[in-house]
C-alpha cells in the first residue's frame, strides 16, 4: 500500500532484494532520492548497480522489499507498475534508437504515449519537439535517421526522447561508455545542464568514479549488491567510510597499524605516528589508515621517518606515479612534477601531508 | 498525477484479480501444453502403438512378418547405402563450398550463393525431372556423347547411383548453410597463432579450422541425413521404375497397396525408419559432445586466402562450371524439352510447340485446380503459422522455460518426421480422432491443412524467433520507458523491426506447402491434388512431355516469387530500416 511521502521525496527504495535463481544481485537496499537530485550509482560491474536501475524503470520486480516513486508504491514482491506507467525517462548505454523513426519522431513518440503528456495538442507538441532538439543542439538533424548520425549525435537522440514528456525521473544506464574520451567530457557538461533545465530527479549508473565525482550531488557505492556508502562526492573522496570504497573511490593504500590516542601508528614503522584527518570509524576499529596516493609526501631518506625503496616510475604528464615498497606493504604514490624526481632503486622516506581541508568545511551537504 | 491514478485503480481492483490473473496464466499454460501434446506428439504415439496391436490385443505379429521378408532387407540395404552415400556427397561439396566461400578471395559470391541455394528452393522431384531430361535420349548430355569418339554411354539415371547423386545434390546447400557462418566464425587469429607455431596451411586447416568447424559440420550433416532419409520425390521417380525401393517409397507402397495389413505394415517401416533416423541423431549428438563450443564471435567474411590471379581464375571457373551444371543447366533443359512435340522426338526446330502447355493448362483440368489447391493450402498454412508461429516465438523468447523449450521439441518432431511417416501419423490420428468416432477429415482436404500446418510450424517459430534474437531488448524497453502499451509497441516498434526476419520465415512456409509432395501424395483425395501429386502423377502415367511443361511454369514462378522477395527485402531495408 502507498506510503504517505514526506515532503521532497521522490523514489524510496525499502529493503529492496533481488535474487537470479539462486544469486542475489541486490541485497536488502534501502535509498532515498530527492525531487530534483543528481544521484550517481558507482561500482564494479557485477555489483548490482543496472539491477538497482532495472527495478527503479520497472522492467522487473523486486524478491523482497518496496519501492515507492511520487508518494505511490510501484512495486513490491507482489506487485509491480509497468514502466510505460511510471513517470520515467530512460537513456540507455546502447542509445536504442530506432532504425526505421526520424530523430523528430524519436521525440513525438513519447510525447504521445507518456503518461506525463498524453494530453498534448498538436501544436504544444510540435513546439515541444523544436523546444526538446534546440535544448540538445540538434535543431538541423529533425529528418535524419540513426544511421545518418554520428555517436554523440545518438546519444543526444536518446537524451532528447527521455527528457521531451519531462518526466520526473531520469534513469541513465552507463550512457556515455559507447563513447570515446572526449565526447564523454563534452557529454558530462551537457547533462549538468539538462539537469539544470529539467529539473527532474537522475540516476546516472556508472563503473566510472570520476565521471560519478564530476556531475553527481551524491554518490552511492555499490559492491556484491549491498550499498557502501551514500554520500556527496567531495566526502566519498576524501572521507571513504569503508575498504572497498578507499580503494575503489580514492584508489587509497590501506595501511596496517593501530590507533593509539587519537594517532595511527603504522605497523611497518612503530616509530612514526599520523594524525588523524578525518578517519572513519569502521577503519579505526579494525586499525587501518586509508592514505590517498596524492597524499603521500617521499623525500630523500634521512633515516627518520617510514623508509621505503622506489619499485616502478610511471610518467603521466601531469604528475608521476610512483610504486614504493615500504616493508611488507606496496603503496602507490602520487607526486606532481614539480617535486623531486627519484629513480627505480632509490631510498625514500614516506610521510604524509596535511588534510587539504579541515573537516569542518567539508560536512556540507 | 496519472501515475497516481492508474495505480489507484491498480489497487482497488486489489490482489483478487492479480491473483485470478496468475492462475489463468497457470491455466493458459497448461491448455497449451495440451493442445501441442494433442496435435504434435498423440500422433506419434498412436503410429508406434499401432504396429504392436493387433485386433484389439499387444502382439509382436507385424514385426515379425515384415521382418522375415527378404524384400524387407533388401529395402534397408538400399536405403542405407542411398542415404549414407549421398550424405557425404552432400557433405563433401557442402563443406568444400562453404570453405572456399568463406575463406578464399574469389570473385562473384553472392550470385555464387544464389545458385547454390537454386536446387533448395526448387522441390526436388522437379529436379529429378529437369535431370532425367538432362541425361535423356534428347538431352544435351547424349547430344554431346554421340558427338565424342568412342561408344560412350548416357548413364543410367535410374539406378542406386542415380537416387544417391541427386539427393546429394539436392541436399548439399544445407551442409553448405549450416558450416558458412561456423567458418567464418572460427577466428582469424587461431590460424595466425597456428602458422606462427609452425604449422603450415594444411596442417592448420587440419588441426585447427576443421576441428573449430566440427559443429557445424555435423549439423548439417545431420540436416543432410535426415532429409536423404526423408526424401520421397526422388527415389520415386527414379527407383520406381528400376525397382528399386527405399524405405520411405516402400511405406508409400504398402499403404496404396490397400492390403488388409497395409497400414499396421506400415507403421511397422515407419517405426525402422524412425529408428533410423534416431541413430543419426544420437551419432551426432555424440560428435558434438566432444567438442568445446566456442562463445559467438562476430562472424569475419572478408577473404583469408589469396590465390594467384592464374590459380584463382581456374577456381572460379571450375567452380561456375559446377554450378551452372548442376543447378541451371538441367533446369534449362528441361524447359526446352517441354517444348518438344513428342516424347523421344529429337530435339529440332520443326519439333518444337506449344502443346504440351496447351494441353496442361487448358486440355486438362487437374493441373490448374491442383495449383489452385496448392495455393490455397500454402496461403492458409502461412497465416496459420505466421500467427500461431510468431505468437509462439514470442512467448519462447520472452520466458525460455522448460515448458516452452518442450513444446518446441514437440512441434519439431512433425518436421523431423519422414513426410511417409507423418502421413502416416497423421492418417491414424485424424481418420478417427477419437476411436469410434470418424469427423470424415480423412479423405478431404481438411487432412492437408492440418498437416501442413503442424509439419511446417515449426519453420516459422524458427524464422520468428531469430527475427526476435536480434533485436536488442533495449529497443522494446526504450519503448516502455517511452510510455508505449502493448499495442503501440509492436504496431510502431517491434513489427517493422521484426517483419523482414518473419517473413523469410513466411516465404519458407509458404513455398514448402506449395510444392510439398511427400505427405499430399498419401494424403490426398479426388479433387484436392496438389502440385506435386499431378507432376507425380503425370510422370507414373508416363506422360514426361507434360510434367515438364507444369514443372516449367512452376521453377519460373518460384524464381519469380524469389527475386521479387529479394528486392522487397532490399527495400525495406532501404526504405523503412534506413540501413546502409
Amino acid at each position: 500500500m502507498g506510503q504517505k511521502g514526506v515532503e521532497g521525496k521522490m523514489i524510496e527504495v525499502i529493503g529492496v532484494s533481488k535474487d537470479y535463481g539462486s544469486f542475489p544481485a541486490l541485497q536488502n537496499v534501502d535509498l532515498e532520492i530527492k525531487k530534483g537530485e543528481f544521484i550517481a550509482v558507482l561500482g564494479p560491474s557485477g555489483c548490482g548497480k543496472t539491477t538497482l536501475l532495472k527495478l527503479l524503470a520497472g522492467f522487473m520486480g523486486p524478491t523482497a522489499g518496496s519501492i515507492v516513486m511520487n508518494d505511490s508504491m510501484v512495486a513490491s514482491a507482489k506487485r509491480v507498475v509497468p514502466p510505460e506507467k511510471r513517470n520515467i525517462g530512460m537513456v540507455f548505454q546502447s542509445f536504442a534508437l530506432w532504425p526505421h523513426m526520424t530523430v523528430a519522431d524519436h521525440i513525438k513518440f513519447p510525447l504521445r504515449h507518456h503518461p506525463n503528456s498524453r494530453k498534448d495538442s498538436k501544436r504544444a507538441m510540435s513546439l515541444r519537439i523544436n523546444e526538446t532538439l534546440a535544448l540538445v543542439g540538434l535543431d538541423s538533424f529533425a529528418e535524419r535517421f540513426p544511421a545518418e548520425l554520428s555517436g554523440g549525435q545518438k546519444q543526444r537522440v536518446a537524451l532528447a526522447r527521455a527528457i521531451a514528456p519531462l518526466p520526473n525521473v531520469l534513469l541513465m544506464d552507463e550512457p556515455f561508455s559507447a563513447l570515446d574520451v572526449e565526447l564523454r567530457m563534452e557529454m558530462r557538461k551537457e547533462i549538468q545542464k539538462l539537469h539544470r533545465e529539467t529539473q527532474a530527479s537522475i540516476v546516472f549508473v556508472t563503473h566510472d568514479q570520476s565521471e560519478a565525482l564530476a556531475i553527481a550531488d551524491k554518490i552511492v557505492v555499490m559492491n556484491k549488491g549491498k550499498i557502501e556508502q551514500i554520500a556527496p562526492p567531495e566526502l566519498i573522496y576524501t572521507r571513504p567510510e569503508t575498504e572497498f570504497v578507499a580503494t575503489f573511490v580514492g584508489k587509497c593504500n590501506v595501511v596496517k597499524g593501530h590507533w593509539q590516542d587519537g594517532r595511527f601508528v603504522p605497523a611497518i614503522d612503530s616509530k612514526s605516528s599520523w594524525p588523524d584527518l578525518g578517519v572513519a570509524e569502521h577503519f579505526k576499529k579494525k586499525g587501518l589508515y586509508p592514505v590517498r596516493p596524492e597524499q603521500v609526501r617521499l623525500s630523500l631518506s634521512t633515516g627518520t621517518e617510514t623508509q621505503g625503496r622506489i619499485t616502478y616510475v610511471q610518467y603521466q604528464g601531469h604528475e608521476i606515479h610512483y610504486t614504493v615498497e615500504a616493508g611488507v606493504e606496496t603503496w602507490t604514490v602520487h607526486e606532481p612534477i614539480s617535486s623531486p624526481r627519484f629513480q627505480v632503486g632509490d631510498a625514500v622516506e614516506i610521510s604524509l601531508k596535511s588534510a587539504p581541508k579541515p573537516e569542518k568545511d567539508l560536512v556540507f551537504s | 498525477m496519472i501515475v497516481k491514478h492508474s495505480m489507484m485503480e491498480e489497487r482497488r481492483t486489489g490482489p483478487s484479480s492479480f491473483s485470478l490473473f496468475f492462475h489463468s496464466k497457470k491455466l493458459y499454460k497448461g491448455l497449451g501444453l495440451l493442445l501441442v501434446f494433442l496435435f504434435f506428439l498423440l500422433p506419434v504415439l498412436r503410429l508406434i502403438w499401432l504396429s504392436f496391436v493387433k485386433e484389439g490385443s499387444l502382439t509382436l505379429h507385424y514385426y515379425a512378418e515384415v521382418l522375415k521378408e527378404q524384400a524387407t532387407w533388401v529395402t534397408v540395404q538400399n536405403t542405407l547405402v542411398i542415404v549414407l552415400g549421398s550424405t557425404f556427397l552432400a557433405l563433401f561439396l557442402g563443406v568444400m563450398f562453404a570453405w572456399v566461400v568463406a575463406y578464399v578471395h574469389i570473385r562473384g559470391k553472392r550470385a555464387m550463393q544464389l545458385f547454390i541455394f537454386l536446387p533448395f528452393v526448387i522441390p526436388s522431384y522437379i529436379t529429378t525431372l529437369a535431370w532425367t531430361q538432362f541425361f535423356g535420349g534428347s538431352g544435351p548430355v547424349a547430344a554431346v556423347l554421340s558427338w565424342l569418339p568412342g561408344d560412350l554411354q548416357v548413364p543410367n539415371l535410374y539406378s542406386i547411383g542415380g537416387i544417391l547423386l541427386l539427393l546429394g545434390l539436392s541436399h548439399y546447400p544445407l551442409v553448405y548453410l549450416f558450416t558458412v557462418n561456423v567458418f567464418r566464425k572460427i577466428p582469424r587469429d587461431l590460424e595466425e597463432a597456428a602458422a606462427t607455431s609452425g604449422l603450415s596451411k594444411k596442417q592448420a586447416l587440419r588441426k585447427v579450422v576443421l576441428p573449430l568447424a566440427l559443429p557445424g559440420i555435423a549439423s548439417g550433416g545431420l540436416i543432410a541425413f535426415l532429409s536423404n532419409l526423408d526424401n520421397f520425390g526422388i527415389p520415386a521417380f527414379l527407383g520406381t521404375p528400376a525397382n528399386i525401393r527405399v524405405l520411405s517409397t516402400y511405406i508409400y507402397e504398402q499403404v496404396v497397396g490397400f492390403g488388409p495389413e497395409a497400414f499396421s505394415r506400415a507403421a511397422v517401416l515407419s517405426v525402422m525408419l524412425g529408428g533410423i533416423a534416431l541413430m543419426g541423431t544420437v551419432l551426432q549428438w555424440m560428435i558434438l559432445r566432444r567438442s568445446r563450443v566456442t562463445e559467438t564471435v562476430r562472424s569475419d567474411s572478408s577473404p583469408r586466402i589469396f590465390l594467384e590471379p592464374v590459380k584463382q581464375k581456374l577456381l572460379e571457373g571450375a567452380l561456375w562450371t559446377f554450378l551452372l551444371m548442376t543447378s541451371l543447366m538441367p533446369l534449362v533443359a528441361m524447359g526446352a524439352l517441354s517444348l518438344i512435340s513428342a516424347y523421344g522426338v529429337p530435339f529440332t526446330f520443326e519439333n518444337l510447340s506449344f502443346k504440351n502447355y496447351e494441353h496442361v493448362f487448358f486440355t486438362d483440368s487437374k493441373p490448374l485446380a491442383a495449383l489452385s489447391n496448392s495455393l490455397q493450402l500454402a496461403l492458409v498454412t502461412v497465416a496459420i503459422c505466421l500467427v500461431l508461429g510468431t505468437v509462439f516465438a514470442y512467448l519462447r523468447f520472452k520466458s525460455p522455460g522448460w515448458s516452452t523449450r518442450a513444446a518446441e521439441l514437440f512441434m519439431t518432431i512433425p518436421y523431423a518426421l519422414p513426410g511417409t511417416v507423418f502421413a502416416l501419423c497423421m492418417i491414424f490420428m485424424w481418420m478417427e480422432p477419437v476411436p469410434g468416432w470418424n469427423p470424415g477429415i480423412y479423405g478431404t482436404v481438411w487432412i492437408l491443412f492440418i498437416s501442413y500446418a503442424t509439419r511446417f510450424l515449426v519453420l516459422q517459430i524458427r524464422g520468428s524467433y531469430t527475427a526476435f534474437l536480434q533485436i536488442d531488448p533495449s529497443m522494446d524497453e526504450a519503448a516502455r520507458t517511452s510510455g508505449a502499451r502493448g499495442w503501440v509497441k509492436w504496431r510502431k516498434i517491434l513489427l517493422p523491426l521484426l517483419f523482414p526476419g518473419i517473413l523469410g520465415g513466411a516465404l519458407l512456409v509458404f513455398l514448402m506447402a506449395l510444392t510439398e509432395l511427400t505427405v499430399s501424395s498419401l494424403l490426398w483425395s479426388s479433387g484436392s491434388e496438389t502440385v506435386g501429386v499431378v507432376i507425380f502423377g503425370y510422370e507414373q502415367a508416363g506422360y514426361s512431355t507434360y510434367s515438364t511443361a507444369f514443372s516449367t511454369v512452376l521453377v519460373l514462378g518460384i524464381l519469380l516469387g524469389g527475386s521479387l522477395f529479394m528486392i522487397f527485402g532490399k527495400l525495406w531495408d532501404r526504405k523503412v530500416l534506413k540501413a546502409k
